[in-house]
């Protein structure tokens, strides 16, 4: 697919250069270029909203707000003041992509501002700069702007060749950015984001870099590709510019085409772009908005991933199917013009995506690195495993307080892991095991109270901060990356650990980890196709694999029937020989006795009994707090 | 279940696609018959880029007028006028021969009230289909966007209602619509003129304006220039006092407070600088509140539903270049009548609401008079050269008399637009006395 | 003074607004569906009083014993499709965005795109207004705000009181767990959408009594209705209709204070602030 993708992107380029000369040789209608560069136009617009939406789940609402700062940067500064068109466009990008960054930094610090909230906010902006725009005389006033035609390069002698060529350039740098951040950790960091934000953060992603970096891209590129179309406007107005066409459009295109994929927002633009224009041109009066409703339906209905991914389950079928009606449409004289032909084609192939079955489903990119070859990456810390056992004291938590509302989970727990301990972390429901986990790989603050690794206090450290630094955690319910397969899940956690590694070898680092817990032959396999037990074991996979030097365990056993925990006491067992202390969160007291070598008992958010698990278990005081609720205390 | 719903998707697929190549083939004409693309040549084999036919005398083939309007979407309620009065036109004149003795075939798409749109569609029409002439689309903005496209193709532009005559540089576009060079002097004082009449029955003003295109234009002048001549400037300098100064934007909805702030102002004459049923809301609004300005006067609004508020709206001013009253009509050419009736009828058939023929559809039978004219007075559909004929001899038009045009204004001739009010059920031209058919009256209360 | 009659005035608009957003909200926070066919059925609504009302001459308010029924069903049948194809948040919004497009194509193909207004006979409303003191409180708005609040409390009620109210706050929350404790959620979402479509058909009907009908309307709503409902908290009643009253009222003000041009910027800021600040909406529930 590397390939493939490359070849594309020089075809396009190549396709770009050689068009505007194909058409002074043979003198083809200048209609085409026009309609080409409308395709352009889009394809940059959805590429780069697909680019912080489609890769990273937040959805922006707002593609109007970076296409108004261009058209209108572009509109004041060379359409009024007069600037060089390539200079304007150049501060329109600038100044959009720092409109990203300013939302970005308001909408991505507040762990709240998650899914539709950051939806919405990005709706609110365009009204803002709209009513700017018109209460501003300087920038607009309400009147409008009229933009000169541009001085162009000699060579494209036409105006509607400079266009189709700029717009050429701004779109395949949109498509060229896409498809490097897909194929890089850009564009993998916002991926692991889409699946689960607080999974990736707690595995060493940056998240609110990556994030930052997104939303400035999309800024960029929709402000460069808006400040170009306003030259082909020649006239832009507030309600023109900022009405619901460009979000709406942007997101119709984009997750028609297909999300996961750089090319997919081409693919949706160019299918609504020419049937928006067939419609219009065909004389379809009273019929067009039908027609696109109906066809949007129905490929939301029957293709909801996008056309993209029923065209990859086949792709030699689908592009054959399109080459050979488009041109056999085309030369043969079938239809009056090649748009038209292009539409009929495009609407065949289209049917090819809904058939289900093909190629296997993809998961996000192919694992087609090959067997793993040497293994480099150590599992756990090297200076660990020496010192193991030492006993000195690697996590110390003090007086830890947390109050959520009115609800005291934790009343002044303090605790020490020593390197090389497994300690087993146990208490009835409630009794605020998993809120210390939470507390300790940072997802949460404690009210009061320090917590410090090595000695070093990591109380208010992002968790992905708290990662590199070397504790790790799993999730009672397992949240692998849906969209990964059970190797990339894993090579995640390498690619974004203390030393950033490249995907490639991530992936075949991920091996070992994944033999060490044996899971090595579903290694292809996506989450959703492999048990619990193999879910859990890809948890502690994907959680050694950051090299932690404490990890902590939260009910990794939980609903596996005896067979399959004996099978997970090993994996433990094996972790913690590799030189991993372990804080282990259970209910199954044999399990805890089988691996524990202390137990910290919690009761009510606070310490009830620490010590050696024979000892604290028949500590009446204990037995009492379990009995005392229904908790599973008749733990085998 | 999933397999019937894919059968159904393809199969619905295939019908839709059958549907568009039927659509392909097909363009609309004047009175609706389908008729051939202009493009008859189906191969990609090279074509000439725009060279327009320069037959001098009637070589048989029709004679395509490409343009768009706004047939759907914000601007499709006075779309469909001009589209029935471009119609009308295109039957009567090719009843009496066609133009150069070719019949006339207009092919008219749909640009959904969308600016972007209007570009392509007029390079497709004019690259691509290879129409012979071009007729502007309706508003501002889509004139303004189809201008240099016409301009880069050599194309003459007649359009029917972009009055913002600063901004329409192209010597080859002509208006249809004219109200001189400068409306924003021109409105605000013809309005000051027939103020003075009333011997100082209004002495103050509320001034309310869409703020956008024209109106803005009207109320402001030039965006950066404050010294541009504008209402806001001339009609204090004309002794009428301006009490509020009120902008609003475009798809405003809250009118029950301007309304407050109208009545609160407690002006003469309530100037509301506005399109479509904007005036109709605020009087809406002002009733509500219990309050009727003595009276009104409303720039570019939608003329039905005005007409539809009854009492309310009596005395409503506005401009016109046109009003078929009994008295101007007895005046004209029967043909007039003819047309007037005519247009009635076939409104009422298509159901638009409103059936009279006035200003708009005046504008509109102008522009197409303009364009008629200028092929035959150049023999020929060559862009240039009907531009040439026009700026040499200039139009005889049917409802806006002889007109002339000159670059220097950029076309704009001489307006002989008068301002028009509610006067029972119906728009009566009152101003300047000289074309009026009725009294100016005062205001009320 | 002119203030408190444009505060008045525009909270009363703003409950028009309210009304509209209500439907929308409890279809997002309930449904996790962003059904903008909502407008559409607003807007079908619209026209299908202003058809009834002079054609058949029912009398405008009266035109609900029809429509409300036929959005009802219309309603439901919408979330049935989403339920069957078994629908994501985005693509439903996409999907109702095509409901969206047809409707406007097909509402334009029978009623034309001019502007329609009921006649004064048809409709007295338009004109009238209840004084009290100096202010005055406008009948159509007025009409709108006793709908609103009617319906706000109707909802409020329900999803209190009743098991079936009390099983969609928990469907709300989780689905998996709340089906897991035998919630036919299926039903339940089928007949909450068809009241949100009856609701729709109130709003409708409000809208020919107060102006003028266009095709185009849904897109002049879309801002501010989505305004509300991010303010009153997504799946909030009472914080919907206290939301539209107070960007109506602020609206209102603003636009006499300063300009109309004005209003957009502050509501917006506003929405703007209150996502950053209050992410739950201005009036959170408590326990919400």
């Amino acid at each position: 697919m590397r390939h493939k993708g490359w070849m594309a992107l020089v075809g396009i380029a190549v396709a770009l250069v050689a068009l505007p000369a194909i058409r002074h040789a043979t003198e083809f209608p200048m209609f085409y270029l026009i309609f080409l560069s409308g395709i352009l136009f889009w394809t940059a617009q959805s590429t780069s909203w697909n680019i912080l939406s489609g890769y990273s789940g937040y959805f922006s609402f707002g593609q109007g707000a970076f296409f108004g700062v261009g058209v209108y940067t572009m509109a004041v500064l060379f359409g009024r003041q007069g600037m060089s068109w390539w200079a304007a466009a150049l501060v329109a990008g600038i100044a959009s992509m720092l409109l990203g960054l300013a939302i970005g930094t308001i909408a991505f610090r507040l762990r709240s501002l998650r899914g539709e909230i950051f939806a919405l906010l990005t709706l609110a902006i365009p009204f803002i700069l709209a009513s700017v725009a018109r209460l501003s005389k300087t920038i607009d006033g309400g009147q409008g702007i009229v933009i000169p035609v541009p001085v162009a390069p000699s060579f494209l002698s036409q105006f509607q060749e400079f266009v189709f060529v700029v717009s050429g350039v701004v779109a395949l740098f949109a498509l060229a950015v896409a498809y490097w951040m897909q194929h890089t950790r850009y564009g993998w960091a916002l991926f692991t984001i889409r699946d689960d934000e607080d999974v990736a953060e707690g595995l060493g992603v940056p998240t609110f870099f990556h994030k930052m970096i997104a939303i400035g891209v999309t800024g960029l590129i929709a402000g460069v590709s808006g400040a170009v179309f306003a030259l082909q406007l020649g006239f832009v107005s507030v309600e023109g510019t900022f009405n619901l066409d460009v979000p709406l459009f942007v997101i119709v295109m984009s997750v028609l085409g297909g999300r996961g994929h750089w090319a997919g927002p081409m693919v949706g633009a160019i299918y609504v772009y020419t049937l928006q224009n067939r419609l219009a041109s065909g004389g379809f009066e009273g019929w067009s908005l039908i027609v696109l409703g109906v066809i949007l339906v129905l490929v939301m209905l029957l293709a909801p991933q996008g056309l993209m991914a029923g065209f990859r389950r086949r792709p030699w079928l689908s592009a054959s199917v399109f080459v050979v009606i488009f041109l056999g449409l085309w030369l043969l004289g079938v239809t009056t013009d090649p748009v038209t032909s292009l539409a009929l084609a495009l609407g065949v192939t289209a049917v090819i995506a809904f058939m289900p079955g093909g190629r296997r489903r993809l998961s996000q990119g192919e694992s087609d690195t090959g067997p793993a070859q040497e293994h480099h990456a150590p599992v756990g810390d090297e200076a660990t495993a020496e010192r193991a056992g030492t006993g000195r004291p690697l996590l110390v938590a003090q007086d830890v307080v947390k109050t959520f509302g009115g609800v005291r989970a934790l009343r002044g727990v303090s605790m020490a892991v020593h390197e090389g301990e497994l300690v087993g972390l146990v208490g009835p429901n409630g009794s605020g095991k998993t809120t210390l986990v939470n507390l300790i790989s940072g997802a949460f603050r404690p009210t009061t109270g320090t917590i410090s690794l090595d000695g070093e206090g990591i109380v208010g450290s992002t968790p992905h901060r708290i990662a590199h630094l070397g504790i790790a955690r799993t999730y009672q319910i397992p949240r692998p990356f849906t969209s990964l397969t059970v190797r990339d899940n894993v090579a995640m956690a390498i690619m974004f650990g203390r030393e950033p590694l490249s995907l490639d070898v991530s992936r075949r680092a991920a091996v070992e980890y994944l033999d060490l817990v044996g899971i090595g032959g579903r290694a292809d396999a996506l989450p959703g196709e492999i048990n619990l037990h193999q879910r859990q074991l890809l948890e502690m996979a994907r959680a050694i694999a950051t090299r932690p030097s404490l990890l902590l365990l939260d009910e990794a056993l939980a609903g596996l029937n005896p067979v399959e925990i004996d099978n997970a006491v090993d994996v433990v067992r094996r972790i913690r020989r590799s030189g991993v202390s372990i804080v282990l969160v259970e209910h199954l007291l044999r399990v805890v006795n089988q691996l524990a070598t202390r137990i910290v008992v919690l009761d009510h958010g606070l310490e009830l009994a620490e010590g050696e698990p024979a000892v604290v278990m028949s500590d009446p005081a204990v037995v009492k707090a379990y009995l005392g609720r229904r908790a599973d205390a008749a733990g085998e | 279940m999933r397999r019937r719903a894919r059968i159904l998707a393809i199969v619905s697929a295939l019908a839709l696609v059958a549907a568009a190549c039927a659509g392909d083939s097909t363009t609309t004409t004047a009175g609706g018959t389908p008729g051939t693309t202009a493009a008859t040549d189906t191969t990609v084999a090279p074509s000439t880029t725009a060279a327009p036919s320069t037959t001098a005398e009637g070589s048989g083939d029709p004679i395509v007028v490409g343009g768009t309007l706004s047939l759907t979407g914000a601007f499709a309620a006075t779309g469909a006028i001009h589209k029935l009065a471009g119609d009308m036109f295109v039957e009567r004149l090719n009843a009496a021969g066609g133009l150069l003795g070719r019949e006339v075939q207009w092919n008219l798409l749909d640009d959904e009230s969308d600016t972007a749109n209007v570009a392509p569609l007029y390079e497709q029409l004019i690259s691509q289909d290879q129409v012979d002439l071009i007729m502007g689309p309706y508003a501002t903005p889509n004139i303004l966007a189809a201008m240099p496209v016409a301009e880069r193709y050599g194309y003459t532009l007649p359009q029917h209602t972009a009055v913002l005559a600063p901004l329409m540089t192209y010597a080859c576009q002509f208006p249809g619509w004219s109200i001189g060079p400068e409306p924003n002097s021109f409105i605000p004082n013809q309005i000051a003129d027939a103020l003075d009449s009333l011997d100082g029955a209004v002495s103050t003003v509320a001034l309310l304006t869409n703020e956008s295109g024209s109106t803005a234009f009207v109320s402001y002048g030039i965006a950066d220039d404050p010294d541009d001549p504008s209402t806001l400037n001339i009609l204090p300098e004309r002794g009428y006092e301006i009490v509020a100064d009120i902008p609003y934007p475009p798809g405003y909805e809250d009118w029950g407070s301007t309304a407050a702030q109208v009545r609160d102002a407690n002006a003469d004459l309530v100037l509301v600088n506005g399109l479509g049923v904007e005036a109709n809301s605020l009087i809406d609004a002002m009733q509500q509140l219990d309050y009727a300005p003595p009276m009104m006067f409303a720039l570019f609004p939608a003329p039905g539903p005005l007409l539809g508020l009854g009492d309310a709206a009596q005395g409503t001013l506005s401009v016109s270049i046109f009003e078929p009253n009994e008295p101007i009509l007895e005046q004209m050419d029967p043909e007039v009548g003819e047309i007037v009736d005519e247009f009635a009828e076939r409104a009422a058939a298509e159901e638009i609401p409103y059936t009279v023929f006035e200003t708009q559809a005046a504008a509109s039978w102008n522009a197409w008079e303009i364009l008629a004219q200028g092929v035959e007075g150049a023999g020929s559909t060559d862009g240039q050269g009907i531009c040439d004929s026009l700026h040499s001899t200039g139009a005889d038009l049917t409802f806006s008399g002889a007109v002339t045009f000159d670059t220097a204004v950029n076309n704009f001739w001489e307006t002989t637009e008068g301002l028009k009010q509610i006067q029972g059920s119906e728009w009566v031209m009152v101003w300047p006395e000289d074309i009026a058919a009725g009294t100016l009256a005062g205001p009320t209360g | 003074m002119i203030e408190l009659q444009a505060a008045v005035s525009g909270a009363l608009n703003g409950s028009l607004f309210a009304l509209m957003a209500l439907g929308l909200s409890l279809a997002w926070g309930f449904l996790k569906v962003i059904n903008l066919a909502h407008f559409a059925m607003i807007l079908l609504s619209g026209y299908l009083t202003f058809e009834l009302a002079t054609s058949i001459g029912l009398g405008p308010i009266a035109t609900i014993v029809i429509t409300a029924p036929l959005m009802f069903l219309v309603g439901a049948l919408i979330q049935l499709g989403y339920e069957r194809f078994d629908v994501s948040e985005l693509n439903s919004l996409l999907i109702s965005y095509g409901l969206l497009i047809i409707t406007v194509q097909v509402v334009t193909n029978i009623w034309t795109a001019d502007f329609l207004r009921l006649p004064p006979e048809i409709n007295p409303f338009s004109a009238q207004s209840v004084g009290v003191g100096s202010l005055r409180f406008p009948v159509p708005t007025l009409l709108a705000a006793g709908f609103a609040v009617v319906l706000v409390v109707t909802a409020a009620l329900v999803l209190e009181r009743t098991y079936a109210g009390r099983a969609l706050q928990a469907f709300g929350q989780d689905r998996e767990i709340a089906s897991a404790f035998g919630i036919d959620h299926r039903l339940l979402g089928v007949l909450l959408a068809g009241a949100v479509g009856a609701s729709a058909a109130i709003a409708g009907m409000l809208f020919p009594i107060g102006g003028t009908l266009t095709p185009d309307l849904p897109f002049e709503w879309i801002g501010l209705v989505f305004a509300i409902v991010i303010l009153g908290g997504i799946g909030n009643v009472t914080g919907t209709l206290y939301a539209g009253l107070l960007v109506g009222a602020i609206s209102g003000l603003v636009a006499v204070v300063w300009t109309p041009s004005t209003s957009p910027f502050v509501v917006f800021s506003l929405v703007v602030l209150a996502l950053v600040f209050r992410p739950k909406g201005l009036f959170p529930q408590k326990g919400g």
